[in-house]
């Protein structure tokens, strides 16, 4: 409609159009010409990609599945000592990335590691290095992944199962069912779309994790699409291996969707709910809970967070290697531009939805989310393409000097990246508070003579405060453990926490990569602090 | 027809590309005067009050407000621009806001005009929401959120004021106070107004005139009075259900003959000739009890209406009349007894159809 045509509907439009143009790139490149990499990949590592991301991902989703769903069983049906402690504290292992925890893994068990060290002031000199256990390669990757990504599991399977109504409890005990046959023929099928929806995003994350998986040297689609990129130049190629990796992740991107469609109906039936009394554990039973959660928040959280600060007490030299102060304002600078950038235009994007009510709008806003889906790398690579392309064919031909050196390499190129890449989070979660503004405010407020503009700034952005600091805090989080974006397109001389870890621990120098480790785990842990309250309070609603 | 203050031409009111109203055309001759709207649910009744405040274009007419175009395919004043205000039946205060800000926002635009005559507390007394103010939204009643509402609106002093059935979730002990408050506060600040609502007696009460929505059009457009007692239609006598319909045959220039009650005179409003059959239309005051009558019917049920009983009465051939008596009348009939009618029968106006 005519009517729609105005500039918030235009700022909108091109919003959603910048975001998708690195997704376009993608599938577009697929029919690109590549060099003779390809068909030696093709009859050579192609296979060993696929069938590596495949096993990593079903062994991830084997691991997080069983750790989530009993964390957020117990705690959400059972009192035990430290209970409403482990409620929020098992969230804290999104504190630490895979790849600070494959660095972790491998400082422990490696030999003469920590590991050895520990047995050694035990029981003094010995041959421990046979007897430890040795988690690298697929292990290890599985280990790293699995322990940081299942929290995605334990907070949507946590949330469905605090819905669930001491009805459908009383009804497994008036059919005389075990507490056990009771989770498993009631329990679980009734959280069976939050769990999946869970289960989708540690999918998407297993397979755009390079990291961790760079770290074992295991190949992967991922790293394939590194490798072919940085080592084979072959920017085409590593394309190529993109959409493969795509048409993956849309399949867990099409199964979380429609899984979140089912757990929002399953929220939404609120009817005869009757709020459920956790039942107050005692003995062995409340013991065995305990140990339980302890040990997976030891393991999660509380190892790698001792194991990088024992190194650096122990190489305190280390600490004055690295310029904390210059990686802490790289970092911040980053946050903050990009947090700003993001909730600005998500902002915009969201008010322009709500006002133009145009369903092509709506529908191109709707893949344009699609870019947390998608890997680092593949946006970051993708951003390359459309840049080269755009310089060769566009830029070149005008006449203009060439464009490349302002977007790669630089920090508006990171920041673009990053906005495709978190445009979701942010566009997602303003949207979620814009659900809680009935459209009849908007009215009266142009009944009341506000302009759209004045609305906006005057309602709607006083009302969506909260919202935007909470999607602040995870876009900063995000930021912080990112990775292979920041590697690829960080300026010369620009290093941030995560990627100083990345760049000694690649060198063999797992010590010097626990200083930047220890404060990047410092930092989320301070960010995930600030949001659980929302993340929990959320959820209890 | 094109001096009158609101001027809606052969308008099409739709929503999401239905019509809901086709092809309406009715006035507000002078500014002040209030307008009610009544009709079924879901038959279109908000959707005209959202198109007038602009929340809905239309494709068809037009819509005058004070000589000015406001809406018509080629034009479309949008909301901010028309000084209409709207208040929804749903919630629409700011949630974010306590109550006093919420009305002081409707302060804002009559800033402007200067036109004050009634200040913000005087409106806040009016309608009795001095204890909310402090409050917000989600803290207050749906019945207090309401009236909290109307206040807003008021207090922007519109030239044209849109009450989306504005007394809906009121307390009904309250409701005829706020009744009288508001028509009193629309008659000193000379507001023009347009009310929704399904409560006939609210239109009856607060409307200058009234509009009947029916089957997507408007079935009738008049005064109150002449709404209840000379409705234009089976249709509008159905749906404000103050009567029932029974067959009679015209016997004379002010007589018919209805073969249980016998002769009934009055005068007709219509000339229908001798001999004719019609429906007629029988109004719960206009049959008297007359315990002395020979007419006698059988009580089916009967309701206390606090002023009135309303008897429920059958006739020979099981029609179902409705009678009122007087609640202090010395004696009441239980069902299954005989009510008498007094004769002969006669109705002021006779309404056939």
């Amino acid at each position: 409609m005519v009517k729609n045509l105005n500039i918030w509907f235009l700022s909108s439009l091109l919003i959603s159009v910048g975001v998708l143009i690195p997704i376009v790139t993608v599938f577009f490149s697929f029919f690109e010409e590549t060099s003779n990499y390809y068909q030696i990949l093709k009859d050579t590592f192609l296979f060993e990609y696929i069938f590596n991301s495949f096993v990593l991902l079903i062994c991830v989703l084997v691991l997080t599945f069983i750790i989530g769903t009993t964390c957020a069983y117990l705690v959400s049906f059972y009192k035990f000592p430290f209970s409403d402690f482990f409620k929020w504290a098992l969230i804290l292992s999104f504190a630490v990335p895979p790849y600070i925890y494959a660095y972790s893994l491998t400082a422990f068990f490696e030999n003469y590691g920590t590991a050895f060290t520990i047995l050694t002031n035990l029981f003094g000199e010995g041959e421990y290095n046979k007897h430890i256990p040795k988690f690298d390669g697929l292990i290890g990757a599985v280990f790293s992944l699995s322990f940081s990504l299942y929290a995605y599991v334990y907070i949507l399977s946590r949330a469905s199962f605090l819905y669930q109504s001491q009805n459908l409890i009383d009804l497994g005990k008036s059919l005389g069912f075990s507490k056990f046959k009771s989770l498993y023929s009631l329990i679980l099928p009734a959280a069976r779309p939050a769990i999946v929806a869970g289960l989708s995003l540690v999918a998407m994350e297993t397979l755009a994790e390079f990291g961790a998986v760079d770290f074992f040297s295991i190949n992967t689609l991922t790293t394939g699409i590194y490798n072919s990129w940085i080592t084979f130049d072959d920017l085409a190629f590593s394309n190529r291996l993109s959409f493969f990796l795509l048409i993956f992740i849309f399949a867990c991107f099409i199964i979380e969707n429609y899984s979140r469609k089912k757990a929002k109906y399953h929220f939404n039936s609120r009817g005869g709910f009757k709020q459920k009394e956790k039942i107050k554990l005692s003995g062995k039973k409340s013991f065995f809970a305990f140990l339980f959660c302890f040990i997976i928040f030891l393991l999660s959280f509380l190892f790698p967070l001792s194991q990088m600060l024992y190194w650096t007490i122990k190489f305190p030299e280390n600490l004055f290697d690295i310029d904390v102060i210059s990686l802490t304002l790289n970092t911040i600078y980053l946050v903050i531009l990009s947090s700003i950038v993001l909730i600005l235009f998500s902002l915009i994007s969201n008010y322009g939805n709500r006002v133009s009510r145009n369903k092509v709008l709506n529908f191109l806003s709707t893949i344009s989310i699609s870019g947390y889906a998608i890997p680092g790398v593949i946006l970051a690579v993708a951003f390359i393409s459309f840049i080269a392309w755009f310089d060769e064919n566009i830029v070149k031909s005008l006449g203009f000097l060439s464009i490349k050196k302002i977007f790669i390499g630089s920090v508006l190129g990171l920041v673009l990246v990053y906005f495709v890449r978190f445009y979701s989070l942010a566009f997602n979660g303003i949207k979620s508070g814009y659900e809680k503004i009935n459209i009849s405010v908007d009215e009266s407020s142009y009944l009341l003579g506000y302009s759209k503009k004045k609305t906006f700034m005057n309602i709607h952005v006083p009302f969506l405060r909260n919202s935007l600091l909470f999607v602040g805090i995870l876009i900063s989080l995000e930021i912080i453990r990112e990775l292979p974006i920041t590697l690829i397109l960080r300026p010369f001389n620009f290093e941030t926490f995560a990627t100083t870890a990345y760049i000694s621990a690649s060198e063999d120098l797992l010590e010097a990569a626990a200083v930047p480790s220890l404060f990047l785990i410092l930092i989320a842990t301070l960010f995930i602090m600030l949001t659980s309250k929302y993340i929990l309070r959320e959820n209890e609603r | 027809m094109s001096d009158s203050y609101l001027e809606i031409k052969n308008v099409d009111f739709t929503i999401g590309g239905k019509i809901k109203v086709k092809n309406a055309s009715f006035v507000i001759e002078n500014e002040g005067d209030t307008l009610c709207i009544l009709g079924p649910s879901g038959i279109g009744k908000t959707t005209i009050l959202r198109t007038i405040a602009g929340l809905e274009n239309i494709e068809k007419g037009s819509i005058k407000l004070n000589g000015k175009l406001i809406s018509s395919k080629d034009k479309h004043v949008e909301p901010e621009y028309r000084n209409v205000s709207l208040a929804f039946q749903d919630n629409s205060l700011f949630p974010h806001y306590t109550v006093e800000k919420n009305i002081l926002l409707g302060t804002e635009r009559n800033k402007v005009k200067k036109k004050k005559k009634l200040t913000s507390k005087e409106i806040i007394d009016l309608l009795d929401i001095s204890k909310i103010l402090k409050k917000y939204p989600h803290e207050i009643s749906a019945g207090e959120a309401q009236r909290a509402s109307l206040a807003r609106s008021l207090l922007t002093q519109p030239d044209l004021l849109l009450l989306d059935e504005p007394l809906s979730n009121v307390d009904q002990s309250f409701k005829e106070e706020i009744q009288v408050r508001l028509k009193k506060i629309l008659s000193k600040l000379k507001i023009t107004t347009i009310i929704v609502t399904h409560d006939s007696y609210e239109a009856f009460y607060l409307g200058h005139k009234c509009a009947i929505i029916l089957d997507s059009q408007i079935k009738q457009f008049d005064d109150p009075y002449n709404v209840y007692h000379f409705p234009n239609s089976v249709e509008v006598v159905n749906f404000l259900n103050r009567g029932i319909l029974i067959p009679a045959k015209v016997t004379g220039e002010n007589s018919l003959e209805n073969k249980d009650l016998g002769t009934i005179n009055g005068n007709f409003i219509k000339h229908y000739p001798k001999g004719s059959n019609v429906q007629l239309l029988l109004q719960p005051e206009d049959l008297e009890h007359d315990d002395k009558s020979n007419l006698k019917l059988e009580v089916v049920d009967r309701k206390f209406r606090g002023t009135n009983f309303i008897y429920t009465l059958k006739t020979s051939s099981d029609l179902l009349i409705p009678v009122f008596v007087h609640s202090h009348h010395e004696h009441q009939h239980e069902a299954d007894e005989k009510f008498g009618i007094k004769r002969p029968i006669h109705i002021d106006h006779i309404v056939c159809f």
